[in-house]
């Protein structure tokens, strides 16, 4: 096992990565037979005398090459004279010129930290690093894997200089990646492109296992060969090739338990104190008729003393709540429970005088375990990789959980002494996701207001997990606000289940046509199909219950088919080297969607009697399905002249389904240069300086991820939405309506993007370096301008070309290597990221001069507006609370101002000028989820054999709206209060920050403002990982390759100044994607697990 | 690749071209009375466009409280209280979906014109005429809610393309244009249900509501000629059942001139049932289990009370001494309230709000608080016009959420169209003949059988007839007094004020009364701007500078 570099590949032998081999390996010999050739045999050994197995050799100047075996052998035809390449991952390139009389050479390749050898798949061919012209992020995917995560994308969080990864706690959680920052205000997801085929989506399915390597095109110079896809950057992932050689067999599993962060769990008042908040809220009122202490005030729960509350033994008995039940109404006798008959339903709760937490009582230590094995190996002409693996993971919140089965199997066979290839990459997975919100694709449902963590903010501390009898206490009762049970509805929710079957995989053949010269045909294939149920069960301990029970079920499919070929010829002489690339590509995809559900089952929570037959009521099914296309162009040349001046230029011409006849074509062209400084002549001297080299690159993207047939005027008719009892007043009659209004001059969104990068390593690759400074502007932004009902009634306004969006930063990223080029037994790296991007949103359309969205209750969260960023919060500036009534009477106010209220700023008025009242006119730009800079830290270490890695990972500058203070800091809603409340304002304590409870609610105060506001910014110890390998080689004869053992603390602490439940808050669904807003997130867990991976 | 791999087919819909056949033009028509129900889809969330407007018609008066708890909907306290900003989302709600009829309307004309003038089949001349009277008078409706909301409001017809509707002015009066399409349907519309279907307006609805929107713009003696069109073509008004009105098995009868048909869909779902008005549903042990909004006033429930005669208190005396059912009664004395029987109440009363100890429909005696959200918020009394018979449930009601119902909606009944005549009668110093139209209202009212509690009668009850409108002024305190009885809950009584205008009068005169038994509702001011609603700011905002705030 070998600790490499934070930007180096593990693993990664480049020679046998499919679509690169053509322009790297090809015997050559068959037509250009020669009579001076001779056959050259040799060894590659590392300095420690270990063959290098899988050492790429090549006659310079041709694409011959072949690959040394398990024993570091080679054998290759070559003429005297010809420069011999050997190169390997990790080890300093080397050239042996062949000379006469000498047919046998054995290599000794020396370690290196250099990692600009190492070639890189940029996008249907591929690069060594070090003459990458573009922006271009390479992964070490060993670091990546030391987190235990289900999707690849959530351990690439501080990986990447200009990523930014926003991830959740949820069992098997799609997390959000942004590359370089928000582009558009639509999907800002990146293209993948995995093992040549694009793919748009979630990533759960594909197991971080099966990995070889990773790269992010964050520039358009070099995304823009991609083109219509590549606005948000384009993430090319290949996975695992076999190498010649017997078998290996590779074993990695590790089990290990998620523990909530209970320290960081919301605190609440306990009843008692609940009680006095709530008398001191009517207090407040100053009014006698609302004095605290009546039934129509504080109610039956806390006694008729107006000025000392006590706690209730019981909070319901039937219809009899708080300190009115009496001892008959609690006779456990009248117990009945029946939960399809509201009439006849009679319960019994206890008060919980001590308090509920609802946080702990929903969360639980959940196990964690991935079992993954894989075997490759092959010879010469054929080279396999198979493997299979096994996750599950419970969710911390009870009842919730994912598993996933996956297999994934690449072969490849040349035939004609290498000159034709073919292969395929095939993964299949099975995933389930069960419990509530079990459908993590579509974030909502369990995160947010309306589940558990949700409730758990609402729910009043006084009401007991239990009824008297087991079942499940709620909110009926009196005055107990309209929480639900969060145990219940995880519980309610154990069966619900969310499974996908997902295939996605290509076949491939390679011909070399003459030297240099190489085409390549690709089929690839995603058919994913997935299904669920769920259940709805009565619930009539809620105070907003009901008797409904009901069961719904789905199934979809989604088919993509890629068919890509290209052209590529390489041709290298003397100081010149060139590439040029054409192809065409044709994507189409279909997709088909139905559901069904009843309700009224004869008997509940039985799942063998759960199917539609059995329900008696509500019969609801739907059916849609959605097909679309794309067809395109492209090529890319690449010349690099004296390995010191080299230029790119890439041009793609993509037709999209998504347009119509107006625009339905768009090129996108791009161009970047590079000047290696270091090997001028002039720079020779310097000789602490192994490489520098200067990059700028321009190009244009574009995006079309837009729901079809924009550029049609749309008729739909829906049983709900257009139809009705016309004849009888009874039977239905079938309507239309205009469902989605069109743009026919709908386009492509543009984006314009300027890179200028600097790449150095210093010291023979102990030191190196990345800066980047970029600016990137979308234009012709693809914006579903609302439009007024006047024009389009309820019916979808279509997408416009209007707005534009900017976001400029800089990257660097750092790291120090110490150690590795002598081998040594103390070895380290550091490596350091940061990244700072600046988003503003520049224009909106005409006919919209701002757009609030984010609506939650009366709360309106999120503004578009130009000049400010994606997603900036907006709402009332708070300027302190009216601290007496003279303030009240000087200083601006709305209706309804108090003492002891939230006070604001006056901002404007109808005049657009400060008018001395407080009305909606004042609401301003508020905050911004946008960090100032993300930085992140690497810390490996290897002494012997025992090895060591830290990563942290960290935010700052970003805020976050803290939406659940909706609950619990006003008192106008019944539920749970916050113990912040217990520093409110009062004659006593004259706060200037925390308002008084009052129970007249007056919505100004609690309207969005930036009392919600608060500081998202968090350092994260992400990953800490200590391991040992055992010295294997004299056990079992050998037998076994490498054996080694690790423990790992994953979220291990968290320095933060936010008060919600944990500061990654992931975006809400909305017309819009509202950012940093929590709602009540699923929170990430603190994991320690026990690991082993072994070779055999 | 052929040029044809990049050009695909809508899934699951139609284009434009597809709509231009006749079959595409009636099946368009059919959307634009789909919004009568001022829902779109689902369920929930369409509650201040319900075809009742109980909403602005009654919470915002002196008939009834918003209900549930205080911090439930607090937005709709806004409107109870007469403290209405532009970003309260039941303007939204009320304005999208009124425009969402209109634009099917417009759409429904667009295609009947391109139908007659394509080249494929036509329609006849007369369905033609038809068509076009049906979208014209669906039109007049949605604006006419629109208009008397809202007051300043754009009007878009069939002629205007989308991009001119983006940025459309709500300068101008519609009325006009409102009266142009009502007349055109009074001119166009069969005497009888064209097609046949009991949905679709005849000439007596379109009269009817000309006459309305005339009466609102205070042309009572145009609108008097078209009232009386519409009495004398039905029966007269007290040989009809008053409570006929209100039930699933009599609805469409004789006294429904224009009514929102509500079903129930054939899946068992409730899109196009009266979901409007399904916060109504009573909360706790109540068959229904829902929301609890929508409470009668102890106000609305006094103004029920008559003298010796039979006659209301039309000097509002009716507040002396109020009957508060078994509010404010604690412990025992609560437990043990028994109903007072010997109160005189116009019966119309029990047919118009539930309290304590009196059978309600057939759901048993109405308990009191076990049917109540929060009775010390919003009072002992719940509605009593939108629910339904239990036994009823099942074909008539969602499985589960029996509170949405297939019940339907009269937008103008019979009694209404009296009332009105009655009015321009008034006006027009016919003082006789109001007080005719009045007492046959009272006449059929005292046909009504009264409520029985164990065999003997709920209250005294009693109706009167006025033998005498001695002044103008009396008369039409006595028509107002009469249209709030009658047509209590029906979502007229803050328009009425409004137009009468008497609104601020009534309304802080009604909350000093009220807020002295439930102080929540206490120093209610009503200004000249609580008039009319603020447009929707988010409607301000997208139109690109069109459209100005009121």
């Amino acid at each position: 096992f070998a600790i490499l570099a934070t930007s180096s590949l593990a693993h990664a032998n480049t020679y046998a990565t499919a679509n690169l081999e053509p322009l790297a390996v090809s015997a050559a010999s068959f037509y250009s037979s020669n009579p001076q050739e001779m056959t050259i045999t040799g060894t590659v050994v590392g300095k420690d005398n270990q063959p290098v197995i899988g050492a790429a050799i090549q006659v310079k100047g041709t694409s011959r090459g072949v690959i040394a075996d398990e024993k570091g052998a080679f054998s290759i035809k070559a003429k005297v004279n010809d420069v011999l390449m050997i190169s390997s991952i990790g080890y300093a390139a080397q050239e042996v010129t062949v000379v006469a009389g000498k047919t046998t050479y054995n290599i000794v390749l020396d370690n290196s930290n250099s990692t600009l050898d190492e070639v890189v798949v940029t996008g249907y061919s591929s690069q060594k690093v070090k003459d990458l012209t573009g922006a271009v992020a390479v992964v070490s995917v060993d670091q990546m894997k030391r987190q235990p995560v289900a999707s690849p994308t959530e351990a690439l969080q501080g990986k990447a200089t200009g990523v930014q990864i926003v991830t959740d706690g949820a069992p098997g959680a799609t997390p959000i990646i942004r590359i370089r920052g928000y582009s558009t205000i639509n999907n800002n997801d990146p293209l993948y492109v995995i093992d040549g085929v694009p793919y748009e989506g979630k990533l759960s399915w594909l197991n971080s296992a099966d990995i070889e390597t990773m790269q992010i095109l964050k520039d358009a110079s070099a995304a823009s060969i991609y083109g219509s896809r590549a606005n948000n950057g384009v993430v090319i992932i290949t996975t695992k090739r076999g190498k010649p050689g017997q078998a290996r067999v590779n074993l990695d599993m590790y089990y290990g338990s998620q523990n909530p962060v209970r320290s960081r769990f919301p605190d609440m008042m306990n009843p008692t104190q609940y009680a006095n908040y709530l008398f001191d809220a009517f207090r407040n009122t100053g009014d006698p008729a609302k004095a605290p202490g009546q039934e129509a005030t504080t109610g039956t729960n806390y006694g008729l003393d107006p000025n000392n509350p006590t706690l209730p033994e019981y909070l319901l008995a039937g219809s009899a709540t708080g300190q009115n039940v009496t001892a008959a109404d609690a006779d456990p006798s009248k117990y009945n429970y029946t939960p399809k008959n509201s009439q006849t339903f009679y319960q019994i709760t206890k008060a919980n005088q001590k308090g509920t937490n609802w946080f702990d009582e929903m969360t639980q230590n959940a196990p964690i375990q991935s079992y993954q094995l894989g075997i490759n190996g092959g010879d010469e002409n054929a080279v396999y990789s198979i493997s299979g693996g096994y996750f599950d993971q419970e969710g911390i919140a009870k009842y919730t959980g994912y598993s996933r089965y996956n297999i994934r199997s690449n072969t490849r066979f040349s035939f004609w002494n290498n000159r034709f290839r073919i292969g395929e990459n095939m993964t299949y997975s099975y995933e389930e996701f069960y419990g509530s919100g079990v459908n993590n694709n579509t974030p909502g449902d369990y995160i947010g207001e309306g589940s558990p963590f949700g409730f758990a903010y609402r729910i009043p501390t006084i009401i007991p997990v239990y009824d008297i009898m087991g079942n499940f206490a709620g909110s009926k009762g009196d005055k107990l606000g309209n929480g639900q049970n969060p145990v219940a509805m995880l519980y309610r929710a154990k069966d619900n289940k969310n499974t996908r079957n997902f295939f996605f995989g290509n076949a491939y053949a390679e011909l070399d046509i003459i030297d240099g010269l190489t085409a390549r045909t690709s089929f690839g294939m995603r058919y994913e199909n997935y299904g669920g149920v769920s259940f709805t069960y009565p619930n009539l301990e809620f105070s907003e219950g009901g008797t409904q029970d009901g069961m719904s079920e789905y199934q979809g499919y989604n088919k993509e088919w890629t068919w890509t070929n290209t052209l590529n010829y390489k041709y290298e002489k003397g100081d010149h080297s060139l590439n040029i690339l054409g192809g065409i590509e044709a994507i189409n995809q279909k997709s088909r969607y139905l559901s069904a559900g009843r309700n009224g089952y004869f008997i509940l929570g039985n799942l063998d009697y759960y199917y539609l037959d059995a329900g008696s009521g509500n019969i609801s099914n739907t059916s849609n399905g959605g097909v679309s296309s794309l067809f395109s162009v492209f090529g890319k040349v690449d010349y690099s002249f004296m390995d010191r001046y080299l230029v790119s230029a890439t041009l793609r011409r993509d037709g999209s389904s998504n347009f119509g006849p107006e625009n339905k074509y768009a090129n996108f062209p791009a161009a970047s240069v590079a000047w290696r400084i270091s090997k001028e002549s002039f720079m020779q001297d310097v000789s602490w300086l192994t490489d520098l080299k200067l990059r700028a690159g321009y190009g244009i993207t574009g995006n079309q991820r837009i729901p079809n047939f924009q550029y049609l005027r749309r008729h739909q008719t829906t049983i709900a939405r257009a139809n009705y009892p016309i004849v009888d007043g009874k039977a239905l009659s079938s309507g239309f309506w205009v469902s989605d209004y069109d743009n026919p001059a709908i386009k492509w969104e543009q984006l314009k993007s300027t890179n200028i990068g600097l790449d150095f390593t210093i010291a023979n690759g102990s030191f190196d370096g990345t800066l980047d400074w970029y600016n990137r502007k979308t234009t012709d932004m693809l914006f579903k301008v609302p439009l007024p009902a006047a024009a389009v009634g309820m019916g979808n306004s279509p997408y416009q070309n209007v707005g534009t969006m900017k976001n400029t930063g800089f990257e660097i990223a750092l790291n120090y290597h110490y150690g590795f080029a002598d081998n040594k037994a103390f070895q380290f790296d550091l490596g350091a990221n940061f990244s700072r991007n600046i988003n503003t949103v520049e224009a909106l359309a005409p006919s919209v001069t701002q757009q609030t969205y984010g609506n939650f209750r009366s709360l309106t969260t999120t503004i578009l507006k130009p000049g400010s960023p994606f997603g900036a919060f907006y709402g009332y500036q708070t300027a302190g609370i009216y601290q007496n009534a003279d303030d009240v009477a000087n200083s601006p106010s709305y209706e309804g101002a108090r003492v002891g209220g939230l006070k604001y700023k006056d901002i404007s008025g109808p005049d657009g000028k400060p008018d001395g009242v407080i009305t909606p006119d004042d609401r301003t730009v508020i905050g911004s989820p946008h960090p100032d800079f993300l930085y992140s830290l690497n810390i490996n270490a290897r002494y012997k054999n025992f090895d060591l890695s830290m990563f942290f990972n960290g935010v700052q500058g970003n805020q976050i709206f803290e939406a659940t203070r909706y609950y619990t800091d006003f008192g106008s809603f019944d539920g749970a209060a916050s113990t912040r409340m217990l520093k409110a304002f009062s004659a006593t304590n004259p706060s200037n920050t925390t308002p008084a409870p009052i129970r007249t609610s007056n919505d100004y105060e609690y309207a969005s403002s930036s009392y919600y506001i608060q500081d998202g910014s968090y350092l994260r110890l992400k990953n800490i990982q200590i391991g040992y390998t055992f010295p294997t080689e004299k056990w079992l004869g050998g037998r076994i390759k490498n054996l080694r053992a690790y423990f790992t603390a994953t979220n291990v602490f968290t320095i933060t100044n936010y008060t919600g439940i944990d500061p990654e808050v992931t975006q809400t669904p909305s017309d819009y994607p509202a950012l940093g807003v929590d709602f009540g997130v699923y929170p990430l867990s603190r994991q320690f697990l026990f690991g082993i991976s072994a070779g055999f | 690749c052929s040029r044809s791999f990049l050009e695909k087919t809508p899934q699951g819909q139609l284009v434009t071209d597809q709509m231009q056949t006749v079959e595409g033009c009636e099946a368009t028509l059919i959307g634009a009375y789909g919004l009568l129900n001022g829902n779109l889809d689902g369920t929930w969330g369409n509650y201040a466009s319900a075809p009742s407007q109980w909403l602005f018609g009654e919470v915002g008066a002196d008939n009834a409280h918003k209900g549930s708890v205080n911090s439930d909907q607090p937005n709709m306290n806004q409107i109870e209280l007469h403290q209405v900003t532009s970003t309260n989302d039941n303007l939204e709600v009320m304005w999208t979906r009124c425009y969402e009829g209109i634009a099917r309307c417009n759409t429904t004309l667009f295609l009947l014109n391109a139908v007659q003038n394509g080249s494929g089949a036509k329609f006849t001349a007369e369905r033609a005429k038809e068509v076009e009277a049906e979208a014209r008078f669906l039109r007049g409706h949605y604006y006419f809610f629109l208009r008397r909301l809202f007051k300043n409001v754009p009007y878009i017809d069939e002629n205007t393309s989308t991009t001119e509707a983006i940025t459309k002015s709500n300068e101008g009066d519609v009325y006009p244009m409102i009266e142009a399409d009502f007349k055109f349907a009074v001119d166009n519309l069969p005497a009888t249900h064209p097609q046949g279907d009991i949905g679709r307006p005849d000439n007596i609805a379109a009269k009817a509501y000309l006459g309305k929107v005339l009466l609102y713009l205070n042309r009572q003696s145009e609108a008097l000629p078209l009232f009386n069109d519409v009495i004398a073509s039905r029966p007269s008004i007290e040989t009809l059942d008053f409570d006929d009105n209100f039930k699933i098995a009599t609805e469409n009868g004789p006294e429904s001139i224009f009514a929102v048909q509500h079903t129930i869909n054939p899946d068992g779902s409730g899109d196009n049932a009266n979901v409007g008005d399904m916060l109504a549903g009573f909360y706790g042990s109540a068959p229904v289990n829902c929301c609890g909004f929508f409470q009668p006033t102890f106000d609305l429930v006094n103004s029920f009370r008559v003298d010796a005669n039979g006659l209301p208190f039309l000097d509002n005396s009716y507040r002396t001494n109020p009957y508060k059912s078994d509010f404010g009664l604690t412990g025992t004395a609560k437990e043990n309230y028994a109903l007072n029987q010997t109160i005189a109440f116009d019966p119309r009363l029990d047919y118009t709000v539930g309290r304590r100890g009196v059978p309600y429909k057939d759901w048993g005696v109405m308990p009191g608080d076990a049917w109540i959200r929060d009775p010390s918020y919003a009072g002992p009394f719940v509605a009593g016009k939108h629910t339904i018979f239990e036994t009823e449930f099942a074909a008539n009601s969602v499985s589960g959420a029996n509170y949405v119902t297939g019940l339907n909606v009269n937008i103008i009944r019979l009694a209404d169209v009296y009332l009105m005549a009655a009015e321009c009668a008034a006006d027009a110093n016919d003082l006789d003949e109001a007080k005719r139209l009045v007492n046959l209202i009272r006449e059929r009212a005292s046909h009504l059988p009264g409520v029985s509690v164990n065999g003997s009668p709920a209250a005294a009850y009693n109706v009167g007839q006025y033998t005498d409108f001695p002044t103008k002024e009396y008369a039409m305190n006595a028509i107002h007094f009469e249209r709030r009885l009658e047509l209590a809950l029906e979502g007229h009584r803050y328009f009425d004020l409004v137009r009468w205008g008497i609104a601020k009068q009534v309304i802080e005169s009604y909350s000093a009364f009220e807020g002295s038994i439930l102080s929540s509702f206490l120093g209610i001011t009503f200004d000249a701007s609580d008039e009319v609603m603020p447009i929707p700011q988010t409607q301000i905002d997208r139109s690109g500078g069109g459209l100005k705030q009121n």
